[in-house]
């Protein structure tokens, strides 16, 4: 972007001494201020996944605020990062509207999207612009497996989120002197939930744990009663749950209502197993529940400053924060890296670079050729008190695994 | 207004084809396909709905036929696009009778049917939501590849002018009904099916022939839509969204009237944009306006606009005319 010499009007005089004064009252930043680097960010900041954006936001915002306070992007002569926000209202329609509306407002790049099938839409939109897209937490598989070339994606897909889930769930058995033989798969019936199922189904018996039954229910479900009383009369050693928020927490509490205690509930992607709203809301149901997720480094000095940002906001706080908190930072260092703003470069940039991953486990991120992080991990956690724990893998756990919860 | 020339339809559609020559940013000229498809999915459902008065709840099962046609027949058997369009259409047309057949012959209306096919639709979707061939719950995606061939274009405006052309032959459909015998016979069961009956109207094959037809219009909506967004699952294609989107453009701009979907659905979208402008930072806000304008539009133009636009202008010799 440059900047054109007008002739000298009211509204320039106005602005420069808006301007003049402004770098009086801080002389430290007496220089020639260079145009802005815009970031989209999309996120459901209305819809059904409302609470997930705003968090989201916030992460965003924090990175951003961090970034322009340390000096901005160096590499364009001390640029700050400005934040524009498209809401993708939770679908996938509005997620490619708010996409073409980013590319309307001009962004460098766009990150996040959330949900899977938001992402995909959005991503598609993007790449007719060649406009960089770095994904959050949407996980299916194919969003990288398009051959896109804007698409890159920082956190785990469903495949290395699984693999690790199944290795620490064996891991975790085995140290406890294999309390657990038999297991019940509860699950929502959309792409999530049984895409989890049938990989459980086709994993875990050669593991040596044996499915005694695998429960469909659709979402929104508003009484888990009867999947309740099944899993009651079936009494599996380990219920391996996928749902969403409110299904997590009804069966959780359903669960308790109804006496079922089994050694373990053991989650991935969990929708309320790594929340602090369902750990504040009904401690008695969250206790020892396990789960393999994103999850931000807990010995991050960061970690516990977003933390305080979000309850100070009145929020409960869950991943969505540190993930974008550090995608942020991730984009920055391609800036960068970059050296420019350009679209392309930054492509460039993302692909052929390593990167600092922010406050997520990941090490140094890097793109592989599907633009899929090669380094993320997921972390696997469990409700220990009022407070979420890491339990795996040992360098970034925080407390020990309580298990088997119900001897 | 409720009985336009043809030449009026034809100023409308060239006035929307001459829309994005103006140079549209791409959020408006993606609204303005979106438009499109809405008014095409609610043209399909009014001549069903309005025409002929047997209201459905469940398009998404001719819009979800037509998408996954459109999508399943590429990606798993390298179907030209083209041709997958047209299959997708006729297979709408072909669920339509299926649906048909079974309820007409058991004389199903009124809620029953809207029942039954609200029942249907959800059967789709729980059926294209847990069989591989669909995809499953992953949905299926279509390549990203422009070109004549593909029926995906870089430069987005023919994509628009080839759905203002399915909305054209909407136009065209609704006209002929309202001068063709067929029509007539339409709205004479509509207004008291017995009647008709005696009169010798075939009353199961005008519907059958009713609900063809409209599942066809519906079916092209859901292949343009696959076609431009790129991806569909189970919940969008089949999803009950898509069911209300049709009924309500359609009924907002005035059901039994030639152009009350392609308005309805123009208006509807419209104001859902224009709210969202000036509602602000605030999140969510947009969607409040909007629930507000459309009750209050629906409490004051209960027949449509069309009907609200006739009787705010040339003050037509009085045709009592129940939507």
């Amino acid at each position: 972007m440059t900047r054109h010499q007008k002739s000298l009007s009211r509204r320039t005089v106005l602005k420069s001494s808006v301007a003049l004064t402004s770098m009086l009252a801080a002389p430290g930043l007496l220089r020639a201020e260079p145009a802005p680097v815009k970031v989209g960010l999309l996120q459901p900041i209305s819809g059904a996944f409302a609470l997930d954006g705003d968090l989201a936001k916030i992460g965003a915002e924090f990175a951003i605020k961090e970034i322009n306070d340390a000096g901005g992007i160096k590499a364009l002569g001390g640029a700050k990062l400005e934040l524009v926000i498209g809401d993708s209202r939770s679908n996938a329609e509005a997620g490619a509207q708010a996409t073409e509306e980013l590319q309307s407002a001009g962004v460098a790049a766009v990150l996040g999207g959330f949900a899977s099938g938001i992402t995909l839409t959005a991503t598609q939109t993007a790449a007719r612009y060649d406009l960089p897209f770095v994904v959050d937490c949407a996980v299916a598989d194919t969003i990288t497996d398009r051959g896109l070339k804007n698409t890159f994606r920082f956190n785990p897909n469903f495949s290395m989120a699984t693999a690790v889930a199944l290795k620490n769930l064996v891991k975790l058995n085995d140290d406890a002197g294999k309390p657990i033989k038999t297991v019940a798969i509860v699950h929502e019936d959309g792409l999530f939930g049984s895409g989890l199922a049938k990989i459980m189904q086709e994993k875990l018996p050669p593991l040596g744990f044996q499915i005694v039954e695998t429960i469909a229910h659709p979402t929104p479900a508003r009484d888990m009663t009867n999947v309740v009383l099944r899993l009651r009369a079936l009494n599996p050693d380990l219920i391996v749950p996928s749902h969403y928020f409110n299904e997590f927490v009804l069966m959780a509490r359903t669960l308790q209502q109804q006496r079922v205690r089994p050694k373990g509930i053991y989650a991935v992607f969990g929708g309320a197993a790594s929340s602090y709203r369902f750990v504040n809301e009904f401690p008695e149901a969250a206790q020892g529940v396990m789960d393999c997720n994103h999850w931000g480094d807990p010995k991050s000095p960061i970690t516990a400053k977003l933390r305080e940002t979000v309850t100070a906001a009145g929020k409960f706080y869950a991943y969505n924060t540190p993930i974008n908190y550090s995608l942020v930072k991730v984009f920055a260092q391609a800036v960068e890296k970059a050296g420019s703003a350009d679209r392309a470069k930054i492509i460039e940039a993302l692909a052929a670079n390593e990167f600092d991953s922010g406050i997520m486990p990941y090490g140094k991120t890097k793109f592989d050729a599907k633009g899929q992080n090669s380094s993320a991990l997921p972390l696997n956690t469990q409700v220990q008190g009022k407070d979420i724990k890491v339990i795996y893998p040992a360098e970034y756990a925080d407390a020990k695994p309580v298990f088997p919860i119900n001897g | 207004m409720t009985r336009p020339r043809l030449s009026t339809l034809a100023i409308i559609v060239a006035a929307l084809a001459v829309v994005p020559l103006a140079g549209l940013s791409g959020s408006l000229l993606n609204l303005m396909i979106f438009m499109m498809i809405i008014a095409l999915a609610a043209q399909g459902w009014n001549i069903l709905g309005g025409y002929a008065g047997l209201s459905s709840f469940g398009h998404a099962a001719f819009f979800g036929a037509g998408a996954y046609a459109m999508v399943v027949l590429q990606t798993r058997f390298g179907v030209n696009a083209w041709i997958a369009l047209v299959i997708g259409i006729a297979l709408g047309a072909l669920v339509g009778a299926f649906i048909g057949f079974l309820s007409f012959r058991s004389g199903l209306k009124g809620s029953y049917f809207a029942l039954i096919t609200l029942a249907f639709a959800e059967v789709a979707r729980i059926l294209a939501n847990s069989t591989n061939f669909t995809g499953g719950a992953a949905g299926i995606l279509l390549k990203l590849q422009t070109g004549l061939p593909y029926l995906q274009f870089a430069d987005r405006r023919y994509f628009l002018l080839i759905a203002l052309g399915f909305v054209a032959i909407g136009l065209l459909v609704s006209w002929w009904l309202e001068h063709s015998r067929f029509g007539a016979y339409l709205v004479a069961l509509r207004e008291n099916e017995q009647a008709a009956q005696a009169l010798g109207v075939d009353v199961f094959a005008v519907k059958m022939k009713a609900i063809a037809i409209s599942g066809a219009l519906t079916a092209a909506a859901g292949c343009l839509y696959a076609q431009n967004y790129l991806f569909i699952d189970a919940n969008v294609a089949f999803g009950s969204w898509i069911s209300i989107e049709a009924l309500f453009a359609a009924i907002v701009g005035g059901s039994g009237t030639v152009i009350g979907p392609l308005l309805g659905a123009i208006v509807l979208l419209g104001l859902g944009e224009l709210t969202k402008m000036v509602s602000g930072g605030i999140p969510g806000m947009d969607l409040l306006v909007f629930g507000v304008i459309l009750v209050l539009s629906v409490a004051y133009s209960p027949n449509g606009l069309v009907m609200l636009m006739k009787s705010l202008g040339l003050r037509a010799p009085a045709k009592a005319r129940e939507a």
